[in-house]
């Protein structure tokens, strides 16, 4: 059988190409894999949960909890059929696996990036990559946040129209934008069959092809070097080939993380849609986005409250918040590669103290990312009596700036030290192998 | 990369398909805006999606209660939230709910509590005030303050001071909220007129404006 499938496929030519491609051995490269077992999980349960999920807004009756006939009890289908899916055996545990799977996709994403940012992977020849990552990470963010909104809980209802609200705030254009985004005025009949066919289809789609394409660049141009290939064989490729090593490897990776997942999903509850009810006008206190949109919720929490007309466009805070200054960081992040100036193709991964200031710039922006995500914590800080309404602001946007800045110089200072440390070991070292001879 | 370049008076065969392609590009892109245009449909008014107008009986929004008119002796320093019930065509009670914005915040207060900037003649004997209880940030129901000082939104910790005509006192809101006329028929609470200043989700005056005509000619 083997050489008739051969005859038809060229197995043989695959073979050397791909399936024999080299992986480093180093465990800060099974990121990047780990990221992809999730997404590989998200479709699979994707796949299940939307077979029994009802994408309709319409008000049906809840048959959990009729209510009476003159008076009966009726809450969005969406809503219905996400209780319906916690009434079905392991149903509630497929939400949780879902849930839990796309906080680590994201998680693992944005460890797998700060690998690639701190060893200099992102360097000549592997930019476009670095871009292709940053649109995958973008595209994930939205696609989790559209599938925050499917159950159509009051949570869910109250995240959607902040999100309209924020979209409706681009200047000139903003209106036409959500309504043409969310089917019509904020909450229109067609709300969540729009939402599932984004994050159903288009969304999925566009993080597929993405993923292809990064995974193809990535085989074109192999994977960095660790340092230690370096001394064991200069610029020659190192590692173990996908068929047979590492993919047994892989195997039991993307096993036993799914386990640990599931572990996590068995006992760990996730977005209760029962306790949070259906859509209504009470809000919830102290709603959240997810822990990697905090630092814009927090950003929103303090940026002061303006509002100014140009060209007849209005821009308010909410715009400045939510979508510029986001916009920012992204650029920055999209601008990474070009901050390095040298023109040769990078083969081995850097050692991060090498590179102080690109290292004390990298713990600087994330210090900066956690002092947002605490800013989106005000309302428990005052609660809690840490700060007050009247100060809240001030301090925390003096935060802003004061943490990354003392961060930066603390690495470079620690970085320092680690160099004085090495260099004077060496010394020593240079110093006993004379004294032995 | 081919070595030797073929020299051809005429358009070379590359050019040719470059030029075909951008074509094909520019046209497909254009079809597909206006493919976009769909995506938006089109708004009606119907009656429970309509502002609270002038006529419409104040009515309990909460589950237990919902379409209970409200009564003085429901309402204190704590917030009620209302929907105003008005009339469809056939002279059936509608309850505008239809557009979540139009949710409405009343309180009580002790006579001479509520001050400018409060538009003290759209209320009750100065005593009962109706407000929007949409944030004007981004949309958010407010609530009152578990700190006692007013009211304040879950969403961005935007907030008002219900006394004082629902200013901004704290956090990201450009505007105060919207506050509603509102005089008491009988026993019951009844809008007075179209909320004094544009109510979220209205970014200028003049769209209010226009808005208010729009409802205006639908519903006479
Ligand atoms: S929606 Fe009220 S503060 Fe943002």
């Amino acid at each position: 059988m083997n050489q008739w499938l051969d005859d038809r496929l060229h197995i043989s030519r695959l073979n050397d190409k791909f399936l024999r491609k080299a992986f480093p051995v180093h465990h800060s490269f099974f990121l990047g894999e780990i990221t992809l077992f999730s997404l590989i999980v998200l479709i699979i349960t994707g796949i299940l949960l939307a077979l029994a999920y009802e994408p309709s807004n319409s008000l049906v009756v809840n048959s959990f909890d009729p209510g009476t006939a003159t008076k009966p009890n009726l809450v969005p289908a969406a809503y219905h059929s996400a209780l319906k899916i916690n009434a079905m055996p392991f149903g509630d545990m497929l939400r949780r696996l879902h849930h839990w799977m796309a906080n680590i996709m994201v998680a693992a994403a944005v460890i797998h990036m700060m690998r690639i940012y701190f060893t200099g992977a992102f360097k000549k020849p592997r930019e476009i990559n670095w871009w292709i990552g940053m649109l995958l990470m973008i595209f994930a963010a939205l696609t989790a946040v559209t599938g925050y909104i499917l159950p159509y809980d009051n949570y869910a209802y109250n995240t959607v129209k902040v999100v309209y609200a924020i979209t409706a705030s681009i200047p000139w254009v903003g209106d036409w934008v959500a309504q043409a985004a969310f089917a019509g005025k904020f909450p229109g009949d067609g709300i969540i069959p729009r939402i599932y066919g984004y994050h159903i289809m288009l969304l999925p789609g566009i993080l597929l092809a993405l993923t292809g394409a990064h995974m193809l660049i990535m085989i074109k141009q192999k994977h960095t070097q660790p340092q230690y290939a370096k001394r064991l064989a200069y610029k020659k490729i190192v590692g173990v080939p996908l068929i047979t090593q590492q993919t047994p490897i892989m195997l039991i990776l993307a096993l036993m993380f799914t386990g640990l997942v599931m572990l996590f999903a068995a006992f760990v509850p996730v977005h209760p849609v029962e306790f949070f009810g259906p859509p209504s006008t009470t809000p919830i206190n102290n709603i959240k986005p997810d822990w990697y949109l905090l630092w814009v919720f927090g950003a929103l929490a303090i940026i002061p409250s303006f509002e100014f007309h140009l060209f007849g466009g209005l821009i308010g805070a909410e715009f400045v918040g939510a979508l510029v200054l986001p916009g920012i960081v992204m650029g920055v992040m999209f601008a990474v590669p070009m901050f390095d100036r040298t023109d040769e193709n990078q083969y081995y991964a850097e050692n991060p103290t090498n590179h102080p200031v690109r290292l004390a710039a990298g713990v600087a922006f994330m210090a900066m990312m956690i002092v947002l995500s605490v800013a989106g914590y005000k309302p428990e800080l005052i609660s809690a009596g840490l700060l007050t309404t009247a100060n809240a602001n001030t301090i925390l946007w003096i935060l802003t700036f004061i943490v990354p800045a003392v961060s930066y110089f603390a690495v470079i200072g620690i970085v320092r030290g680690i160099r004085a440390l090495r260099e004077a070991d060496e010394r020593d070292a240079l110093a006993h192998a004379h004294a032995d001879d | 990369m081919t070595r030797y370049k073929k020299q051809d008076p005429e358009i070379t065969r590359r050019k040719f398909i470059n030029v075909a392609m951008g074509t094909t590009a520019a046209v497909g892109t254009v079809s597909l805006v206006s493919a976009l245009g769909t995506a938006n449909p089109i708004f009606r008014l119907t009656p429970d999606k309509a502002p609270p107008v002038k006529g419409d009986v104040l009515v309990h929004a909460s589950e237990s209660k919902e379409g209970q008119p409200i009564k003085v002796s429901d309402l204190s320093d704590q917030l009620v939230r209302a929907w105003p019930m008005g009339k469809d065509k056939d002279g059936n009670n509608v309850i505008r709910k239809g557009d979540p914005n139009n949710i409405l915040a009343l309180y009580r207060f002790p006579k001479g509590q509520l001050v400018e900037p409060t538009k003290l003649d759209a209320t009750v004997d100065g005593e009962i005030v109706a407000y929007s209880d949409i944030c004007t940030h981004a949309g958010c129901s407010v609530s009152d303050s578990d700190q006692g000082d007013g009211m304040k939104c879950p969403c961005h910790s935007g907030q008002y001071d219900p006394k004082r005509g629902c200013k901004v006192t704290g956090g990201p809101p450009p505007r105060p909220l919207a506050q509603l006329p509102i005089k008491l028929e009988g026993e019951q609470l009844v809008v007075a007129d179209f909320f004094a200043t544009m109510p979220y989700p209205f970014l200028s005056e003049t769209e209010w404006e226009k808005f208010k005509k729009e409802v205006e000619e639908q519903l006479a």
